[in-house]
């Protein structure tokens, strides 16, 4: 007892070290982006609000954060479509299945990024895989542009942002009580019924982990943005790389960093609220 | 076998660690110099080539940092003063940048013993040529019954649908765009002609990507057109890429890749040797041939007929592009080829 009193009288001094980092490498440097944004000139030395108001007033910026949102919506809503019912297929699957089924699902994250990206200009360009493919099969009579088109973008991130997805979504469901599908049966309910009124709001924080993650991590995929998006299509990561280590305007660069990280927050602050309201409303 | 340390062992590491920090020089020979260097070729030749020269000529070691030419610049001015490595490669616009904001140490060229061999007038304060680029417009020859010849011609069929384009993040894309608007009717300052014509055909051009994945693009048959420099070139034609240089009728646009030493280096006196073996003729003649291709600097070097030139003093003759005038410009220019193509 006293024992454990002392641990809880001294679970601070525990935190320190990791709170220390925390302040050193986290906070500190945020703060600096904040405070960077607010000067006026690329030496750093005018304070202001000119950079600031240069990017809100143009409307190409307003453009390219609405562009790297959507990016960010469309990625989420392929890789459910795709995670969900790979979820609930692993959770019914045998032991061995399952096996072979979370080494697919966690593959594309034993490859560095830069290879998979590269990997999929392979597949999607002209004489790639896909292409190839349609030609064979005479479905098109000439290669489809898939390289640095939004959709070919979102095909390659909805692979590699898959496991995001999938593997909260296996963590939750493989927490429900297999008695509430019986009983839920039992009492009646179709399979599709029992599925929509039991399973998916079950599910939920899964899902609003899944979301919340692919969400955040394809609206900031820089390398799979640059390479296989190209220069035709901008997102806010590219402008931040551009300003920061091409011209050197530190202030735009932080600017364009703080709206990137404002607005992804805020989506996702907002995903958590209508996740949590469905809940309650679910009574879950 | 025991996994246990014996008392003797310990003292004996104990010694050895003692002894490597008490005389340093006697752990690593005559020091280490670090230097940035480009990421892929560069990097790979300068660790196969360049490091056991250093080491033998010198008994130096060299430590490479691979990082594009904007990077260097960004980390330098990030450490403010306070450099993460002793020597910087860098082409012209960065090298301007550095000079503008103090970044380098200044020069010593009577510090090379191979600085007589390069041509007059291309030391200057701040640092030194160590290879030298062309650029111009590659093609696949096996696509085209014929190459194009002007830069005008990229925007006109059969170029135009399988052209490559990429914009001012780099030296190479800087300087095509600034002859593609010279061919329209522009100027160093003012590429306006370029974007005019580019919003004509914009939709048919095949790649608008970034400069990095040009050349991996190129490869896979995404475009067959592209400007780019003869070291690209070289390195793709030697994977067995269908591809080939043609200089431009208005002449091949050309650069110096520079070296300079990072203000507050410790190590400038490494610095210089690792500068003087870059320089030397063995060492510039295996960075001219394949894989690496770089152009050399050094006049003593004969020239490789994959090159352009026959004698580095035609160099003098071809298009150069004061980066004083381009600098300033850079950022509006980025910022509006964005806008331009998206």
């Amino acid at each position: 007892m006293t024992l454990k009193l002392s641990l809880q009288a001294r679970g601070w001094q525990l935190m320190l070290p990791l709170a220390l980092a925390f302040l050193a490498f986290f906070v500190a440097p945020l703060m600096i982006l904040f405070v960077v944004s607010g000067f006026e000139d690329d030496k750093i030395t005018q304070v202001g609000l000119k950079t600031w108001v240069s990017f809100v007033s143009d409307p190409f910026y307003w453009v390219v954060t609405g562009n790297t949102l959507k990016l960010g919506v469309l990625t989420v809503l392929a890789t459910l479509l795709i995670g969900y019912p790979l979820a609930v297929v692993y959770m019914r699957a045998s032991p061995n299945v399952q096996k072979i089924l979370i080494l697919i699902i966690i593959m594309p994250m034993l490859l560095s990024v830069v290879v998979r990206t590269f990997a999929w200009i392979v597949i999607l360009g002209r004489e790639g895989v896909i292409n190839q493919t349609l030609l064979s099969l005479g479905l098109t009579s000439t290669p489809l542009r898939l390289l640095q088109t939004e959709l070919g973008l979102i095909i390659s991130l909805t692979q590699i942002e898959l496991p995001l997805m999938v593997l909260p979504l296996i963590s939750v469901m493989s927490q429900i009580d297999p008695s509430v599908h019986d009983a839920s049966s039992a009492l009646g309910a179709s399979r599709w019924r029992t599925f929509f009124k039991v399973t998916v709001p079950l599910s939920l924080p899964g899902l609003i982990a899944g979301c919340t993650l692919v969400f955040a991590s394809s609206t900031t995929a820089f390398i799979s943005q640059s390479v296989i998006g190209g220069n035709r299509l901008v997102y806010l990561p590219l402008v931040v790389w551009q300003q920061s280590l091409v011209v050197y305007n530190w202030p735009l660069a932080s600017v364009a960093a703080v709206t990137l990280l404002v607005s992804v927050m805020g989506c996702i602050i907002l995903l958590n609220l209508v996740g949590r309201k469905s809940m309650r409303y679910l009574n879950v | 076998m025991s996994s246990q340390i014996s008392r003797r062992h310990f003292l004996q590491s104990t010694a050895a660690i003692a002894g490597a920090i008490a005389y340093p020089n006697l752990a690593f020979a005559k020091g280490s110099v670090s230097s940035a260097i480009y990421p892929g070729a560069w990097d790979e030749a300068y660790r196969k080539i360049v490091a056991p020269a250093l080491k033998k000529s010198a008994g130096v070691d060299l430590e490479l940092q691979p990082l594009f030419a904007v990077d260097q610049i960004a980390k330098a001015k990030a450490a403010r003063g306070r450099p993460v490595f002793d020597t910087f490669v860098l082409d012209p616009g960065p090298s301007a940048t550095g000079k503008a904001d103090n970044l380098f140490e200044k020069f010593d060229a009577n510090q090379l013993k191979n600085a007589s061999a390069l041509q007059a007038g291309l030391v200057d304060a701040f640092g030194v040529p160590i290879a030298a680029q062309f650029v111009g417009i590659a093609y696949n020859p096996k696509k085209f019954s014929k190459p194009p010849t002007k830069w005008a011609d990229l925007f006109q069929e059969p170029y135009l649908s399988r052209l490559g384009l990429t914009g001012f993040q780099t030296t190479f894309g800087t300087v095509a765009i600034i002859e593609f608007s010279k061919a329209f009717g522009g100027s160093i300052t003012n590429v306006d002609p370029f974007f005019a014509e580019l919003k004509k055909v914009l939709k048919k051009v095949a790649v608008i990507g970034a400069p990095a994945a040009m050349p991996g693009l190129f490869q896979q048959g995404q475009c067959d057109v592209m400007y780019t420099n003869t070291q690209t070139v070289g390195i793709l034609k030697s994977r067995g890429v269908d591809i080939e240089f043609v200089a431009p009728e208005s002449g091949i646009a050309t650069f110096f890749t520079t070296m300079h030493i990072a203000k507050g280096s410790e190590d400038i006196a490494n610095a210089y040797k690792y500068i003087d073996t870059v320089l030397s003729a063995e060492v510039q003649t295996q960075l001219m041939k394949p894989p690496y291709f770089m152009a050399p600097v050094n006049s003593k070097v004969a020239l490789d007929d994959s090159l352009p030139v026959k004698n580095l003093s035609e160099m003098s003759k071809m298009i150069q592009h004061d980066w004083s005038k381009i600098n300033p410009l850079r950022a509006e220019w980025i910022t509006r080829f964005n806008k331009e193509v998206s």
